[in-house]
């Protein structure tokens, strides 16, 4: 079934769907709009399996613009607003989008690196016109075509690109549904950027059951997330580790009453258990899900059912209904209880691949079968606990960050003879950026001037935190650096001086 | 002379955007939608003016009409300061 169709079959058309800078939407204006959009981008020329982006804040027009790109066949292209131009240019180029839905509000600046042909939020009324293109526009030729393409970390010379399918949608929301035990009663803060899988999945799963999102694009200032959330008695909450910890510790948070908060989620990296005993204790009457998941697996893999929290603390859980979820060695096969292994993921929600990237999809899914690259332990029980992982990326105030992308920028600094960058536990950011490097002999260059180049080059969240200057690295026999080594130095070092 | 829009647009632009070309916006352009101020530089603007001004500024005040934009900002710690800061 066309993700489109799926989103919207159960929503009432009176309900309210949406609440968005004060203003409310029900399910039949976003029909609506999504059907004025899907005229407009046809006339744009779309075909199916046409890229098309989508360039907006969370907002009515996002939500609309999603639907109408995947009920007319065409595959959608998230953009993070926050992007470099540069970045979003290449990245346009790469995924093939000539046409994209844009906010007008960022048309200065990505005037340079946007498509030719542009549907902004300046739209023109609905007319019935709309609703009789939507109801005889094609049914999907089968649900594996791509329904949207995420974009995660990369380099723009290796972009991981993740193709998802309408199947790939619906099975993912249906699963999480059946975890969380959704009903149309919800009513979901968004803090998170639709253009981010979590954030999608929140979606994706509200407008299925045919409950409401309340979006709240000010999480700068936590007072108005948590003020909204109160005057419009949420039910629901989801946040990456980083927002947590500005709830509880930057926030009123924990002394405000929330009495209609009850399902609070977490994914997007792991939050220390200091900070789960605190959510515990502030909302004892809320169910806390901590979840653990991949955009290359929709949104979800896992979860930790609310009435094991305590007793299994620091696990993500089980796999999710639909999902199969293995610990496995380097044989391929299940480790011992206690054993070090890698987490693989068989299920509808599993991605085809990347897009155009041959070789980092056969890397990363066998045989239909999803390498997380995360390294887990199982106790008895069979429950998951991440140890480490094997990819090279950070998790950065909810940003999946490539390393290779940030040492290949600092490396432009010709007196720079290496670079390597890991991650290293921040109650902040969840991951700090940590970069080694080993200058040129004689050079003068500087850590302050090492910081400046980043800041020059690459998106806020990307900048180091700290820019180390080193000797060496250590390295394997083949020459390679070894990260896992540095991130055992570094850690050392982090407790040596605690 | 406006000295605290001043103080704050020199912050600003120093220590969040690190422009070497001055802050760039005019005094009522607002942080969050010009993307000025992002959660991690609103940490740091919020340490700055409580060690700047000698205010203890409380999770209720972390709001848009007291913190988005210089002149917001500006007007905040006049009413808040206990020091005389030249209006």
């Amino acid at each position: 079934m066309n993700v489109a169709d799926y989103l919207l079959e159960c929503g009432e058309d009176e309900r309210v769907a949406l609440v968005a800078d004060r203003s409310h939407s029900t399910y039949l204006d976003i029909k609506k709009k999504a059907a004025t959009l899907a005229r407009e981008i046809l006339e744009g020329g779309a075909q199916p399996g046409d890229a098309v982006g989508l360039l907006a804040s969370n907002s009515l027009f996002w939500i609309a613009g999603y639907l109408a790109i995947m009920k007319l066949g065409c595959v959608a292209v998230p953009f993070n607003p926050a992007a470099m131009p540069a970045e979003l240019s290449a990245m346009v180029g790469f995924t093939g989008c000539q046409l994209m839905c844009l906010q007008r509000r960022y048309l200065r600046r990505f005037s340079e690196a946007l498509p030719g042909d542009l549907i902004s939020d300046d739209m023109p009324a609905y007319s019935d016109q709309d609703a009789a293109l939507w109801n005889n526009l094609p049914e999907l030729e089968s649900d594996e075509q791509d329904a949207a393409l995420m974009l995660t970390s990369g380099t723009t010379s290796s972009p991981r690109v993740v193709r998802v399918t309408h199947k790939n949608i619906n099975a993912n929301t249906d699963s999480i549904i059946a975890c969380l035990d959704l009903t149309e009663a919800e009513r979901i803060m968004v803090v998170l950027p639709f253009y981010y899988c979590f954030g999608t999945s929140l979606l994706h799963t509200h407008l299925r059951v045919g409950g409401s999102l309340v979006l709240c694009n000010s999480f700068v200032y936590p007072q108005t997330a948590l003020d909204l959330m109160d005057a419009e008695n949420c039910t629901g909450f989801a946040g990456v580790p980083s927002m947590y910890q500005t709830l509880l510790r930057d926030s009123a948070f924990p002394r405000r009453e929330f009495p209609h908060l009850r399902k609070i989620q977490q994914a997007g990296g792991k939050l220390p258990p200091i900070l789960i005993q605190e959510l515990v204790e502030c909302r004892p009457n809320a169910q806390i899900y901590i979840m653990y998941g991949q955009t290359e697996a929709t949104a979800r893999l896992s979860i930790l059912p609310p009435e094991l929290l305590r007793s299994k603390l620091g696990s993500v859980g089980h796999g999710i209904p639909g999902t199969k979820l293995q610990v496995v060695g380097e044989s391929g096969e299940d480790v011992a209880p206690g054993e070090v292994g890698e987490i693989i993921a068989r299920g509808d929600n599993i991605s085809p691949g990347y897009l155009n990237n041959e070789e980092a999809t056969s890397k990363k899914f066998v045989n239909g079968t999803l390498r997380t690259g995360d390294l887990a332990t199982v106790d008895a029980d069979g429950f998951i606990y991440i140890v480490d992982r094997t990819s090279d990326f950070i998790k950065s105030h909810g940003y999946r960050v490539s390393s290779q992308q940030i040492e290949e920028t600092i490396l432009q600094i010709t007196d720079l003879v290496a670079a390597a960058v890991i991650g290293e536990p921040d109650l902040a950011a969840g991951e700090a950026i940590i970069a080694y490097v080993v200058i040129r002999e004689r050079s003068q260059v500087s850590p302050d001037e090492i910081h400046a180049h980043c800041r020059q080059n690459l998106p806020r969240y990307m900048w180091p935190k700290e820019v180390i200057v080193v000797d060496s690295l250590p390295k394997s026999a083949q020459g390679k650096i070894v990260k896992s080594a540095l991130r055992e130095r570094h850690n050392a070092e982090l407790a040596r001086a605690e | 002379m406006n000295n605290m829009e001043e103080i704050i647009r020199t912050f600003i632009a120093e220590k969040i955007l690190f422009s070497g070309n001055g802050y760039g916006h005019p005094d009522d352009a607002s942080f969050l939608e010009e993307g000025i101020v992002d959660s991690m530089g609103i940490m740091e603007l919020v340490m700055f003016v409580e060690e700047t001004f000698g205010i203890t500024v409380e999770d209720e005040e972390l709001v848009p009409d007291n913190f988005d934009s210089v002149s917001k900002l500006a007007a905040y710690i006049r009413r808040r300061s206990p020091v005389p800061t030249g209006s």
